[in-house]
């Protein structure tokens, strides 16, 4: 007996010791070296560690006693990681969060910073980008921080092989893809396995021309309309046009091999997202690529041009270091951080007020449309992707099963409508 | 007499005392924890408002849950029975041929088993770009041998990508019957084979008469582990179609649909931390069953054959 009860307690010691150093290893990351504070910043960039060092580096050189530690977690896990060290209380300092109902929800677990008081300049900021990241009252958690645009990229050698101009209306877009098919080559590098591109690039960004951008999704969100209107049929029947301009077996083809084949220059063209400049900068030969904004319905109509609200960024309330904290929040907030991101990551645009000149030609490019057009965001993007099923995957869905032939446009759009019934 | 068993027991409490605290802290406790979540509703990783059997009651009445759920378990049902099928039948001949004297059978044997030393993951990963419609080197092979005709997007079309990913996995853990398999023909009285052959057995009637029946209960135990493993399969969904078991969820398993319903935004499919542990539940609750009516039924014809 005395064997066993030997044993049991041995067990229990070990246990306990095991937990406790478990417990103390947490605690230990926060903490930084000598007399520096560490800072720990988490994000869903995990391709930016490197790019978000050197800009975090010139905040050090003014700030010597912080520093501030990037640690990214792959997108797909993001949101439960954060969700759980949050719950742990071992979360970020500086928090990378989702715009709209995927930020509020984080928010709503009250670890989150509220910014009115303490960055004063947000109210200079897009009151449209800071409404990504409030209360329905207007309370700021983040600080709106990037933004990005949908669009067409095309390989400049290709369009010039055929003797082609950068199309501006969706007839000479049309005109345009015959012309690349009728001489053999693949006009687009589209792919419809990951249907999330469907929805985010091509209907929100190539669709919002025909459904009448910012005022539809307004009244869409108000409840006015409803996605069965003609309006928003006709830009699902458009999406369908593009389809014959598809490679063989897009249905298999998903988004890393899309990027492969326009980035190697296989496919002329490429419906695609700001934040692709640096794959395809990656993959060789970026003076090759060009861009061009999503064509307009017809000659003389206004650009709907989709600026998605893609980053903001939050502080975490249960921080030990608050007041290094701050310092870095305002830096983050201010136009010379702004200066540096776009340096770092062209594709990506910042909304903090101020002149700049960005380094890229394609991120150059794509802002040149701004000033002419009116910005919007994702068609379903606000509120109606804040229940389930969320209005997110139902138009990807049902763009997929619409190329798949399962469904017409008409039908695609009452798919999604009919979904939506949570919503109404 | 009583006072030896009573030392029995005592030893024995001794050996199993460890194992059985390492269980509770990280496999009863997370379980019952799981469980209790599944009665709670509300934001964030912790749900906390108590709301009964509500979660059970909206999952299987309200159709944005129920029709996600029965179409998981559907897949799930097509999934294992394909698996079964390719591991049980093909596996068992596999066995029986390696466990067959002639040349190089030990390394017939040893092959067979290494692809069950990958992970599923990087299984997942080369079968995705083996069928790449694209650069694939699968769609390349049939051009070259004149079934060009025949090239579907495997995994972009819902009436295949379901039996390819099935494949995948059969594949990959078809070694693990083989091994199964063969060890219990290997079991086999060698003298009762002799006997067989003299009395003039091919060798259709030596599987019927003799291997069959004595490996029947080593059906039983392969079918079990490929049940538990395909009803809490997610990693080769996630590598291969994604975690929304693409396309319009044609490949989407219980695991895969756990994972987003538990811990996606609900932007993305999830349906918060409360009503993914519902379905967590109710896949524990799937593969006990499962579990123990397959236990019965391989029971009942272990006896019957006894007899």
């Amino acid at each position: 007996m005395e064997l066993v009860k030997k044993s049991i307690l041995t067990m229990l010691v070990l246990l306990l010791a095991g937990t406790m150093a478990f417990a103390s290893g947490q605690q230990g990351s926060s903490t930084g070296d000598g007399d520096k504070v560490k800072l720990v910043f988490t994000s869903w960039r995990t391709e930016d560690i490197e790019r978000m060092n050197r800009i975090n580096a010139e905040f050090t050189k003014e700030n010597p006693n912080i520093v501030i530690d990037f640690q990214p977690v792959k997108d797909t896990e993001y949101d439960a990681q954060l969700k759980q060290s949050l719950a742990a209380g071992v979360g970020a300092d500086i928090i990378f969060l989702r715009s709209y109902d995927s930020g509020y929800q984080i928010y709503k677990t009250d670890s989150l910073m509220e910014l009115n008081d303490l960055l004063p300049e947000l109210k200079d900021f897009p009151s449209a980008a800071v409404a990504a990241w409030a209360t329905p009252e207007m309370t700021s958690y983040a600080i709106p921080a990037a933004g990005v645009v949908h669009g067409v990229y095309y390989r400049k050698s290709i369009f010039e092989k055929y003797n082609l101009d950068v199309p501006a209306t969706w007839d000479e877009f049309m005109a345009v893809c015959e012309t690349l098919k009728a001489g053999g080559e693949t006009v687009f590098a589209q792919g419809t396995k990951d249907n999330w591109m469907l929805y985010e690039v091509m209907y929100s960004g190539l669709g919002a021309n025909f459904y009448g951008g910012e005022e539809a999704r307004q009244a869409l969100m108000n409840k006015e309309v409803r996605f069965t209107d003609d309006n928003f049929v006709l830009a699902m029947e458009k999406m369908k046009e593009l389809q014959p301009y598809f490679p063989e077996r897009f249905e298999g083809i998903d988004y890393v091999t899309m990027q492969e084949i326009f980035g190697t220059g296989n496919a002329a063209m490429f419906m695609g997202g700001s934040w692709e400049i640096g794959i395809f900068e990656d993959l060789g030969g970026l003076e090759d690529v060009g861009y061009f904004a999503p064509p307009l319905a017809k000659k003389g109509d206004t650009l709907q041009y989709c600026f998605h609200v893609d980053a903001g960024i939050g502080f975490n309330k249960n921080t030990k270091h608050p007041e290094e904290l701050k310092t870095y929040m305002k830096w983050l907030a201010s136009s010379e951080y702004a200066q540096l991101y776009m340096n770092e990551l062209p594709g990506f645009f910042s909304y903090t007020p101020g002149s700049y000149t960005l380094n890229n030609d394609l991120a150059k490019q794509m802002q040149s449309y701004v000033a002419e057009s009116v910005p919007t965001v994702r068609t379903v993007w606000e509120k109606l992707s804040a229940g389930s099923p969320s209005g997110n995957e139902l138009v990807g869905e049902a763009i997929q099963k619409m190329y798949a032939n399962e469904l017409t446009p008409e039908e695609a759009c009452k798919f999604v409508n009919d979904q939506l019934s949570w919503y109404y | 007499m009583l006072q030896a068993q009573k030392k029995h027991a005592r030893f024995l409490f001794m050996f199993i005392f460890p194992a059985f605290i390492i269980y509770t802290v990280f496999m009863l406790l997370p379980i019952l924890n799981s469980m209790k979540y599944s009665l709670y509703s509300g934001d964030g990783l912790i749900p906390d408002t108590f709301v009964g059997l509500d979660n059970y009651v909206k999952l299987f009445t309200e159709e944005r849950y129920y029709s996600k759920f029965w179409n998981a378990l559907g897949n799930n049902i097509k999934f294992f029975l394909i698996v079964t099928f390719i591991q049980n039948i093909l596996g068992f001949f596999m066995a029986v041929f390696v466990t067959r004297s002639f040349k190089g059978n030990r390394f017939m044997r040893k092959l067979s088993f290494l692809p069950t030393t990958l992970s599923v993951l990087v299984v997942g990963f080369i079968f995705k770009l083996i069928l790449n419609p694209y650069y694939g080197v699968f769609d390349k092979v049939l051009e070259a041998v004149g079934l060009g005709e025949h090239i579907i997007p495997w995994l972009g079309d819902p009436r295949s990508a379901l039996i390819v990913v099935s494949i995948a996995v059969s594949w990959q853990f078809f070694g693990e019957s083989v091994l199964f398999y063969s060890s219990g023909i290997d079991g086999i009285d060698e003298s009762i084979m002799e006997a067989a052959r003299i009395d003039g057995a091919n060798i259709w009637h030596e599987i019927i008469h003799i291997i069959l029946p004595s490996v029947l209960p080593i059906v039983g135990i392969v079918t079990i582990l490929i049940f538990i493993g395909d009803f809490t399969q997610f990693d080769i969904i996630y590598a291969m179609t994604g975690f929304r078991g693409d396309p319009g969820y044609s490949t989407d398993l219980m695991g895969s649909l756990f994972y987003r319903t538990a811990f996606a935004t609900t932007e993305r499919g999830g349906w918060g931390t409360g009503m993914g542990a519902t379905v967590a539940t109710m896949m524990f609750l799937i593969v006990t069953l499962g579990v123990g009516t397959l236990l019965a039924f391989f029971n009942k014809k272990k006896e019957e054959m006894t007899k």
